[in-house]
């Protein structure tokens, strides 16, 4: 048992690192370590940045153009790349589709989609979830019907984060109603240009436009669209939700945004007990446990990722991770939160914004409330962070799920 | 980074496991129990194991083995709620080690290795609470060594052991010293403790001591911070065995004619129960990793590793007592007895609001984590 890397590791996330600080555009980086807003271009133009080096694709294997990482490089390239402040990778197109158009995709489908994934230019969306359908995704209704060699799709898929933005969508689509609800899906690619397709806005709690409904009004996609064999689509997508099993956890951020909480909470005067009292101590003391939570998720996703290593011994707790790391979001989410307190309540959605400083000209009466701006975002983030314990299967089914390993 | 064991260590688990689950039973345990808190022949069944010496280097008659045999090992005596204190057996044998001259050790290490000699540690006094330093015990020097005045409290068999390290004052310098049970001015009471064990107050007047070092601040943490890993470990056996027995009692009890580990409400709890188990041995693994690392970083691991044990232990203890229902609260059963070991070791060596507080005031402003 050892805590401390290999030489051979250690020498790999000093490449990572000394890359990254050199690529990573410094706009982008203040915008990740503020939370400000990112724009399409924003996360754009670091996945281009990835692309060209070949890391978009960081979990790929040699034979489809990836760097062939092994689980451990992987954890040091997303760590090294959030602490830095990078966006993380948006995942339906590298991280999600990609795992599946290797796996199950004809080598012509690889060589059509696979490249434009690579190097960041074309934008995937996931169309899994469907309105009334939660956690429960087997209870897919969109019809995808076979005249030909097209499959007529008709019906409503929803949650699409950053769908406003999609070119392609991999959708999960149902060609039978027979058997079991998991037997008659079937995997889809779906141009998002097509017509028939249209993207409408949910906005969510915080004001802020990140999901979207997609409907399907009689969308003809060409049958080669179609991944591996019909009504096997079920087995895909299982297939694409145990591919990631560690970074659920988001532990990297987690460590980013312990270190910028500590931030916040010495600029409001709650982290040093000597100058802030017994308000400081307590919130001192409630840092303490999260921090205490951030290594306890550390070590599990390191448990983890040392089990895939040796392969000695299996660790059966993607759920525990997904539990855990996001009830750690949105504590620290929260906790920033308080730390400003009613200077966290201005809703003033252009103090969000890269470079916005107010009317400097009126003094008190131009900026942000109280003079500090890095509290404009932090009352959204907690608002945005709620969704984390209901998305990727809730938390409740997840505690099914760790349940079932336990009790059987 | 490898978390896997040794193949030395998953036969030296497995051997530890076969003595506890053969050697160790309930039914013995709860006769200890009744006739003191501590077996002085189960304690010589450690020894001829071995364990008494892990610490001990192998030139005085140990293991010469490191903190994670020694976790290994605590987390199999704790599925068994082993009595007999081999924490203190560790602490003494790293602590000497460590700290002391080269006569002391060869006076010493053989016997506690062969599990003739019963050393533990004596540092708890009323007014301190948990602060090693604020301690009232003193020694001054005399003819052929030093005089030890002391109350020492909740000493780990301490009317059983054959000797104490001792905190005591040299003026305003802290001392660890070596007390022998029998001396002249050491006086007993043992008493039962709440998980089971023995403990005793110990006053020691003018009591004949040996000098181990004059760093006896840095020993004494070192010691504690050897007994947290240990306790640690052994709280997650405790706790491994805990979840197993309510799953079985959950798959078994039936209620409204179906077995109740078919309730959801239930198997939530379970889950919960799952998580506290699966940080605390992440945060056990955290600790025993740390035990040998420069003070500074190995003082504040394993306050945090402490910190998380102790939630997980009362979370886990109360749940699982939960979940049994009625039986869960008598004594014929015996998840109450695991119950009331992980109420034990919660406030050994530390309890989580004090951790707490050592990791709140130990904490800078970078993230503190491992990059």
């Amino acid at each position: 048992m050892d805590l401390a890397f290999t030489p051979e590791e250690q020498t790999f996330r000093e490449e990572v690192r000394a890359w990254v600080h050199a690529h990573l555009p410094a706009d982008i980086a203040h915008k990740v370590h503020n939370a400000l807003e990112l724009t399409r271009e924003d996360h754009q133009r670091w996945a281009q940045i990835l692309g060209a080096k070949g890391w978009l694709g960081f979990g790929w294997p040699k034979e489809f153009g990836g760097p062939g990482w092994t689980a451990i490089q992987k954890h040091l390239f997303e760590e090294e790349c959030a602490l830095a402040g990078a966006p993380r990778v948006i995942p339906f197109g590298p991280v999600m589709v990609a795992p599946v158009i290797m796996a199950f995709g004809t080598p012509e489908q690889q060589q059509r989609f696979l490249p434009g994934i690579a190097s960041g230019k074309v934008w995937w969306s996931q169309g899994y979830s469907e309105p009334g359908s939660g956690s429960d995704l087997a209870s897919v209704k969109t019809r995808a019907e076979r005249q030909g060699n097209t499959y007529i799709v008709n019906g409503q898929k929803t949650w699409t984060t950053l769908g406003q933005y999609g070119e392609w969508i991999f959708c999960l689509v149902r060609t039978s109603t027979e058997g079991k609800p998991q037997t008659g899906i079937s995997f889809l690619l779906i141009d998002m240009k097509s017509p028939g397709v249209t993207v409408r806005p949910i906005i969510m709690l915080d004001g802020g436009h990140e999901v979207n409904e997609v409907f399907f009004d009689n969308v003809e996609v060409p049958a080669e669209n179609l991944i591996g064999e019909e009504n096997k689509g079920w087995t895909y997508a299982k297939h694409l939700l145990s591919h990631e099993r560690t970074n659920i956890a988001d532990v990297n951020r987690a460590k980013r945004e312990l270190e910028r909480l500590k931030r916040i909470a010495k600029r409001e005067g709650v982290w040093d007990p000597a100058t802030g009292g017994a308000a400081a101590s307590r919130f001192r003391d409630e840092i303490a446990k999260l921090e205490v939570d951030v290594i306890a998720l550390e070590m599990l996703v390191l448990r983890v990722l040392s089990a895939e290593k040796s392969g000695k011994n299996s660790l059966d707790i993607a759920g525990l991770l997904k539990i855990r790391g996001s009830e750690i979001q949105q504590r620290y989410s929260e906790l920033m939160m308080l730390a400003a307190g009613p200077f966290a309540l201005p809703l003033i959605r252009e103090a969000m914004e890269a470079g916005w400083q107010g009317d400097a000209a009126a003094g008190a009466l131009g900026g942000f409330p109280g003079g500090e701006v890095g509290n404009a975002p932090l009352a959204s983030t907690y608002f945005n962070l709620r969704k984390t314990t209901i998305y990727g299967g809730s938390n409740e089914v997840q505690r099914n799920i760790v349940s079932q390993v336990v009790l059987g | 980074m490898d978390f896997d064991f040794s193949d030395d260590q998953e036969q030296l688990r497995d051997a530890v496991r076969k003595y506890v689950d053969k050697g160790y039973t309930f039914e013995r345990r709860r006769a200890a129990e009744k006739a003191g808190g501590f077996d002085r022949a189960a304690y010589a069944e450690l020894a001829e194991l071995g364990l008494t010496g892990l610490y001990v280097p192998e030139d005085n008659g140990g293991m010469g083995l490191g903190p994670i045999d020694g976790m290994v090992v605590m987390e199999e005596l704790g599925r068994g709620m082993v009595l007999e204190p081999l924490p203190h057996a560790l602490i003494a044998g790293a602590v000497l080690a460590g700290y002391a001259d080269a006569a002391t050790r060869a006076a010493w290490l053989p016997g506690i290795a062969s599990g003739e000699k019963l050393v533990v540690l004596a540092y708890q006094e009323r007014g301190s609470r948990y602060a090693l330093d604020a301690i009232a015990g003193k020694a001054h020097q005399a003819p052929g060594g030093y005089v030890l005045n002391a109350t020492k409290s909740i000493v780990a068999a301490g009317d059983k052991a054959d000797a104490y390290l001792v905190s005591a004052k040299v003026n305003s310098v802290m001392g660890l010293f070596v007390v022998e049970r029998e001396s002249a001015g050491v006086s007993t009471r043992g008493y039962n403790t709440q998980g089971g064990g023995r403990a005793a107050e110990i006053v020691f007047k003018n009591a004949p001591a040996q000098l181990i070092t004059t760093q006896g601040q840095a020993a004494l943490e070192h010691a504690v911070d050897i007994g947290i890993a240990a306790t640690c470990a052994e709280a997650v056996g405790v706790m491994d065995k805990t979840l197993d027995i309510t799953a079985d009692y959950l798959n078994t009890r039936k209620q409204f004619g179906v077995a109740i580990s078919s309730f959801q409400a239930l198997r939530h709890r379970v889950a919960d129960m799952k998580m506290q188990l699966e940080l605390a041995r992440s945060m056990s693994y955290y600790a025993s990793l740390k035990l040998n690392a420069p003070a500074t970083e190995r003082r504040a691991a394993l306050a945090r590793a402490k910190y998380q044990l102790g939630n997980s232990m009362r979370f886990i203890g109360q749940q699982a007592v939960q979940l049994h229902g009625g039986i869960g609260v008598t004594d014929e059963y015996i998840v109450s007895h695991y119950f009331r070991k992980l109420t034990e070791l919660e406030m050994t060596f530390g309890d989580t609001l004090h951790h707490l507080g050592e990791v709140s005031a130990r904490m800078q402003d970078t993230a503190g984590v491992f990059a």
